[in-house]
């Protein structure tokens, strides 16, 4: 008796302060141990999100590269089949500068165009080639091509392609160049025109000088040459491409509004009746 | 920085991208060109093939985005909640960044409405793993007492594990 008095004055715990004091402690063993696995679950959870989050833009941008920036690599059979298909079209046909017909043709149509305008590539694989088939072959009728800016939202893009062209018509290759350009025109806004893809369309046009070609893309002259396409557009009412201006040759041209740009009638219907008039 | 002073900021971030995904939506459906002091980059991103994706407008798909994180944020705040607020910005900011990518080196110009949403959700996104990470993993302070100790393990029993 004494001594259990003794004990409680020099501060040892009761058998319930002891069984308290055990009962806290596996509390806080039991709280540490959940707060761990709350931790853990948290930290998987989250491994798992970023894993998804990333699988989603990798799949968006496989989707959008296979999409978003189609257009046919210089090169490959897409390409080979559209260089065989423009050669084919324009063999046998003169070429001046950015002129195509020959110099003496009755009547003369005068095509604005953007090489990135979707709707340009339209009539360009669509009517054209018709056009070209039964009035330009024939020579009756020859094409200007004119260059506006409308699909192409970079003014120096714009002209760097249009004045490829130009340079390319200074070895009267002008029509292969926009040709195969149209041919082989990505998905607009997408920026695919680089300076690879100018090149990569250059150097499929057969019988084209590439180093007098890069040297004439210099010239002051053939930006000059956008500038004043851009007036005849602005002085004739037109703002959109594609855009026609159509007449006998050394006369007043008008503008000419076909119903559709991908069918030859409308201009098959407006050339022949200058051509028999 | 408190629990209450961090979901107060991220709703006050949310508020902002919620403004101005609201404006870029009603910009698309309106046919509008949207606000833009550098030139017209902001029309060039609008109007893009990246301004849409499966025909839906980012714009709009930012919106519902915003929309849900701020229901979260402003719902009872629990681990559910924290932890879907959390995936939906980690989602929403890696979508942004796909999207600045795009504006960069597709588009080739930078629509300054995008970019501050941009901004926004790269603010957020760590303060919401932050959040849901620092947490304290017992239960939400409930509203009402749940009785006596014994009571209240019976209730903690009751709840989902996991």
């Amino acid at each position: 008796m004494s001594t259990l008095k003794a004990g409680q004055q020099q501060g040892d715990p009761t058998r319930k302060q002891r069984r308290e004091q055990a009962r806290t402690q596996r509390r806080e063993i039991e709280h540490a141990q959940a707060t761990a696995a709350v931790r853990r679950t948290r930290h998987s959870l989250l491994g798992i999100v970023v894993a998804v989050v990333v699988t989603g833009i990798v799949v968006v941008l496989i989707a959008s590269a296979g999409s978003g920036e189609k257009h046919i690599k210089p090169g490959s059979a897409e390409a080979t089949a559209a260089s065989s298909e423009v050669t084919t079209l324009l063999t046998g046909i003169p070429q001046n500068g950015n002129v195509l017909g020959r110099p003496t043709a009755r009547v003369t149509l005068q095509y604005f165009g953007d090489l990135e305008c979707p709707v340009c590539k339209g009539f360009t694989t669509g009517a054209l080639p018709s056009v070209i088939g039964k009035w330009v072959r024939g020579g009756e009728l020859k094409v200007e091509y004119r260059s506006l800016e409308t699909a192409t939202r970079e003014p120096e893009v714009f002209r760097s392609q249009q004045v490829a062209a130009l340079a390319a018509g200074r070895q009267n290759r002008l029509w292969n160049f926009v040709e195969t350009f149209y041919h082989e025109q990505g998905e607009e806004d997408t920026g695919y025109v680089t300076e690879s893809f100018i090149q990569g369309i250059a150097k499929q046009v057969p019988g084209l000088n590439l180093a007098a070609w890069t040297s004439e893309r210099g010239e002051p002259a053939l930006t000059n040459l956008l500038a004043g396409d851009e007036q005849a557009a602005s002085n004739n009412g037109l703002d959109g491409t594609p855009a026609f201006l159509l007449g006998r040759s050394g006369g007043a041209l008008t503008q000419l509004e076909p119903s559709s740009f991908t069918e030859p009638g409308p201009f098959n219907e407006a050339i022949e009746k200058l051509v028999k008039s | 920085m408190s629990s209450r002073a961090l979901r107060f900021t991220l709703i006050m971030l949310t508020s902002a991208g919620l403004g101005i995904a609201g404006y870029l939506t009603y910009v698309h459906y309106a046919g509008i060109d949207p606000v833009c002091t550098a030139g017209g980059s902001c029309e060039k991103v609008q109007t893009s093939v990246y301004s849409e994706l499966a025909g839906v407008p980012v714009a709009l798909i930012g919106l519902l985005g915003y929309v849900s994180i701020l229901g979260l944020l402003i719902a009872r705040e629990g681990e559910r909640t924290r932890f879907a607020m959390m995936a939906l910005t980690l989602a929403g900011f890696a979508f942004s960044a796909y999207l600045t990518y795009r504006e960069l080196y597709s588009i080739h110009a930078i629509c300054e409405w995008c970019a501050t949403s941009a901004g926004i959700l790269t603010v957020m996104a760590p303060l919401s793993v932050w959040r849901f990470l620092r947490s304290s993993p017992s239960a939400p302070t409930p509203s009402r007492s749940l009785g006596s100790p014994r009571e209240q393990r019976v209730h903690a029993g009751n709840l989902p594990s996991g």
